[in-house]
């Protein structure tokens, strides 16, 4: 029985990274009724932010976040400024659809351009206690992958406040339920999407750092987590961050439970069929509270 | 203070308003009565900024309201309390109360607005913490108009505050709207309740197919036979 | 393009492709023609769904490689090539028809990620059953005729072109565009959306499975996995897009496009080619929806009018 309850663990440490990537895929799509579906991409150069300033200034990548955070928060304005604000202003079935277009062409440009700056190798970020293991009741429990699912953690709970109790906060969350309504109330609807944007895009870069510390990243890896965040987010619901969380933990079990059942590469398959049977079983249900 | 004058709007190819003119003076009730479809709240949406008039111009404080984006309406002094209530419905009654002074001119006030609603409507503190969507029909009309006075507003327009509501709850909302009105603050009453609101209001316009199809003081409206017998019904008394 | 003269430009097309072997004694520039006329197979097949139903469909992969697996098993086991990539269409179609009544409850983005989900579903399955590298026997080798396989690749992409376009003229073509434009008021107008829809789906994925086919015919060795890599969805979506989504010429100017500016920047610069090619999508997608095609009658509008004024003066 060991293996699985090995299994279980390791499948809840990653987990709290798929709840990360999830958030803010979710209050991206949440607020903008946007699909960004070059999330993933984001993931992948947060990760490879973190690389640069481990392999180029010798941070060290959980202090890297303080750079990366706000790095990111930028990054998430000027794309928003660029390419989705334009997709915004249409009706939201169309917006839903050219925001996907827009992100697959994203997707590919920054993949292209991550192969041309980093090469295809994976990398990850090895700290002197990369190795660290803590044993706990026989299992075994990688110190670094403990300490990202703590901050994945940390950073959705930090999420949550800051929507619940920050002025614009309550406005992204005011103007996810009903933009007009909050037009009505005074809120500049524009800024709110901006906002809720460049927050998103801030924890698509937290969680590439969490990623590149205790795993590999890897130019090509956006599609895989875009995918694993859609899993979450529509398992999960739109609304709650810590929900979103919780979903991600729930994907990291059941991938444990099925790779340990049906073999190590079916790992991905049994999210996947979950997925696609749940979005067929409520086909408009994502954005129904 | 607000006028507006010749204003056309459209839906696509459809036509809503040709031609409305109205104003409503400082203290003012103005109540806006017509069937359904007529252009009432085409009329709020011209005014709060949802929709632009494709022509004339709406006028507040002689100055063109009709270019200022729509979130900034509420900042100059008009608040509203649209159709259908829309409430945040996941947000706690407090917080839609805390978004009705999001902006800039309702922000210092905003703690004693909120002990000011929370006297009108004690309802409302009692259930401060709940979530909005788990209140009765009555109780999120308080929450709307609320959320609109927190914004602490020269000018309140209100869409349909009766609808969906017993009779006894219209009576006591109408009997707070006067008392929000003596306290200064005018108001642009939309309503199908035509008794009710020409009792209340000072002055009423009717509006039928987009236009106005007359106006005058309210006395003199519900003593006039075609309206008695247009909106009030010949049981009316 | 009148219907005529647009019929006239793509038989003398196809025409001179077809005595380009018998000129050309290159295997490179051949071999380059395939790769085009592959595309443009693949790039019209999903410009079915896309353009006419309007349906992003992110899983088309899937029926690419269900052709192809299909297809490299019975050849491989001593079935006529052609009989072969029959039977590999009919499983895409099948596996579509399967699938498809639950994907269609999907509208938009939602078909999208949903296709997305089933493609990697098959392909992540497919590589972990068929894991080992696919090589042809050596005495097939021995008889390769790139030939052949350019012949074929030819007739497939006349084939999707030709079926693109009488399409575009039917009734069924009518009504499915009818669905991109308001599917509620399509069905309350008495079009059976579901049925056009899965009708699109089978014409579209029949298409796919025989590219699919071609490809295991074409290739000497892969992995089984490869042809269901989401990379084959993602360039078919690219090249009509950037061509003209729903018209008839984009696919192909699309595919003469992709396939020369990935060949040639391949050459100094891997993936170069995706860089350019979705920032220009992304362009295309914000400011100009038609594509090439439309790009280029509004060029050819301009200058004619140009030329009027010219003439006027």
């Amino acid at each position: 029985m060991t293996p699985l309850f090995q299994q279980l663990v390791l499948g809840l440490l990653i987990g709290g990274l798929y709840g990360l990537a999830a958030a803010g895929l979710s209050l991206v799509f949440g607020v903008l009724k946007v699909l960004n579906v070059a999330h993933g991409q984001l993931i992948m150069l947060g990760g490879y932010g973190a690389f640069w300033l481990f392999a180029l200034r010798g941070l060290d990548p959980f202090a890297s976040l303080a750079v990366v955070i706000p790095a990111a928060l930028v990054a998430g304005g000027v794309l928003y400024w660029t390419l989705f604000g334009w997709v915004v202003r249409a009706p939201e079935e169309t917006r839903v659809k050219n925001s996907l277009l827009i992100g697959f062409g994203l997707a590919l440009a920054l993949e292209a351009a991550a192969v041309r700056l980093w090469t295809a190798d994976e990398r990850s970020v090895t700290t002197g206690y990369a190795g660290a293991v803590l044993t706990v009741a026989g299992l075994a429990v990688p110190v670094v992958r403990l300490a990202s699912l703590a901050l994945a953690l940390a950073l959705c709970g930090g999420l949550h406040l800051v929507l619940a109790r920050w002025r614009w906060g309550r406005a992204i969350r005011a103007t996810a339920e009903d933009w007009e309504a909050a037009l009505m109330t005074g809120i500049d609807v524009r800024r709110a999407y901006l906002l809720a944007f460049a927050l998103g895009t801030a924890l698509a870069g937290a969680a590439g750092t969490l990623v590149s510390v205790g795993y590999s990243i890897s130019p090509s890896i956006g599609l895989e987590w875009t995918l694993k965040a859609l899993i979450v987010v529509v398992l999960a619901g739109l609304g709650s961050m810590l929900g979103t969380f919780v979903g991600g933990l729930v994907l990291g079990l059941a991938e444990a439970v099925s790779a340990t059942v049906f073999g190590g590469p079916y790992r991905e398959v049994v999210g996947l069929v979950v997925f696609f049977v749940v979005l067929v079983a409520r086909p408009r249900g994502l954005f129904v509270r | 203070m607000l006028e507006v004058r010749g204003v056309e709007a459209a839906y696509g190819p459809f036509l809503a308003l040709s031609g409305v003119t109205l104003t409503a003076r400082p203290g003012e009730i103005v109540a806006l009565l017509g069937p359904n479809g007529a252009g009432k709240t085409t009329l709020i949406r011209c005014i709060t900024g949802l929709l632009r008039p494709r022509a004339g111009g709406i006028r507040w404080e002689d100055a063109p309201l009709d270019r200022v984006p729509a979130h900034a309406i509420v900042e100059r002094g008009i608040a509203v309390v649209p159709e259908g209530r829309r409430l945040f419905g996941a947000m706690t009654v407090e917080e839609n109360l805390e978004l009705g002074a999001f902006v800039p001119r309702a922000r210092p006030q905003r703690a004693a607005r909120l002990e000011h609603v929370y006297t009108i409507f004690p309802m409302l503190r009692e259930r401060r913490r709940q979530i909005t969507r788990a209140l009765s029909g009555g109780q999120q009309q308080m929450v709307a108009i609320g959320r609109a006075l927190m914004a602490g507003p020269k000018l309140l327009l209100l869409d349909e505050p009766s609808l969906g509501l017993a009779p006894r709850l219209v009576e006591s909302i109408f009997d707070v709207l006067r008392e929000i009105n003596r306290s200064g603050v005018s108001i642009l009453l939309v309503e199908q309740n035509v008794q009710a609101a020409l009792t209340l209001s000072h002055r009423a316009y009717l509006l039928e197919a987009g236009r106005v199809a007359g106006e005058g003081s309210a006395a003199a409206l519900l003593d006039d036979p075609r309206v008695r017998r247009a909106y009030l019904g010949p049981l009316a008394r | 393009m009148t219907g005529r003269r647009s019929r006239a430009l793509g038989l003398a097309t196809a025409a001179a492709l077809a005595t380009v072997p018998l000129v050309v004694r290159r295997d490179d520039v051949l071999n380059f023609l395939f790769l085009v006329l592959l595309s443009v197979t693949l790039a019209e097949s999903w410009n079915i769904v896309a353009g006419y139903a309007g349906q992003v469909n992110l899983g088309h992969a899937a029926f690419f490689g269900l052709g192809a697996l299909t297809t490299r098993a019975l050849w491989i086991a001593g079935a006529p090539v052609l009989g072969a990539m029959v039977a590999g269409a009919a499983v895409a179609v099948g596996f579509a028809l399967l699938i498809g009544a639950a994907a269609f409850r999907l509208r938009g983005a939602y078909f999208a990620i949903g296709t997305l989900a089933l493609g990697e579903i098959l392909r992540i399955t497919v590589g972990n059953v068929r894991a080992e590298i696919s090589t042809l026997p050596a005495a097939t080798i021995a008889g390769y005729r790139l030939a052949h396989r350019y012949y074929l690749a030819l007739a497939l992409a006349a084939a999707a072109v030709a079926v693109v376009a009488a399409l575009g003229g039917s009734r069924l073509g009518l009504g499915m565009r009818a669905i991109r434009e308001d599917e509620e008021a399509a069905e309350a107008s008495g079009v059976g959306a579901l049925r056009l829809k899965l009708l699109a789906l089978a014409l579209s994925t029949a298409l796919a499975g025989l590219a699919g086919g071609l490809f295991a015919y074409y290739h000497i060795s892969y992995y089984p996995a490869h042809p269901f890599s989401p990379t084959w969805t993602f360039d078919a979506l690219l090249i009509t897009f950037i061509g003209g989504v729903g018209t008839v010429h984009g696919p192909v100017l699309g595919a003469v496009f992709y396939v020369f500016l990935k060949e040639y920047l391949a050459i100094r610069w891997v993936d170069f080619h995706l860089l350019i090619f979705g920032l220009l999508f992304v362009a295309i997608v914000l400011l100009l929806p038609g594509g090439l095609v439309e790009a280029a009658a509004r060029l050819g509008a301009l200058a004619r009018a140009r030329v009027l004024t010219a003439i006027r003066k």
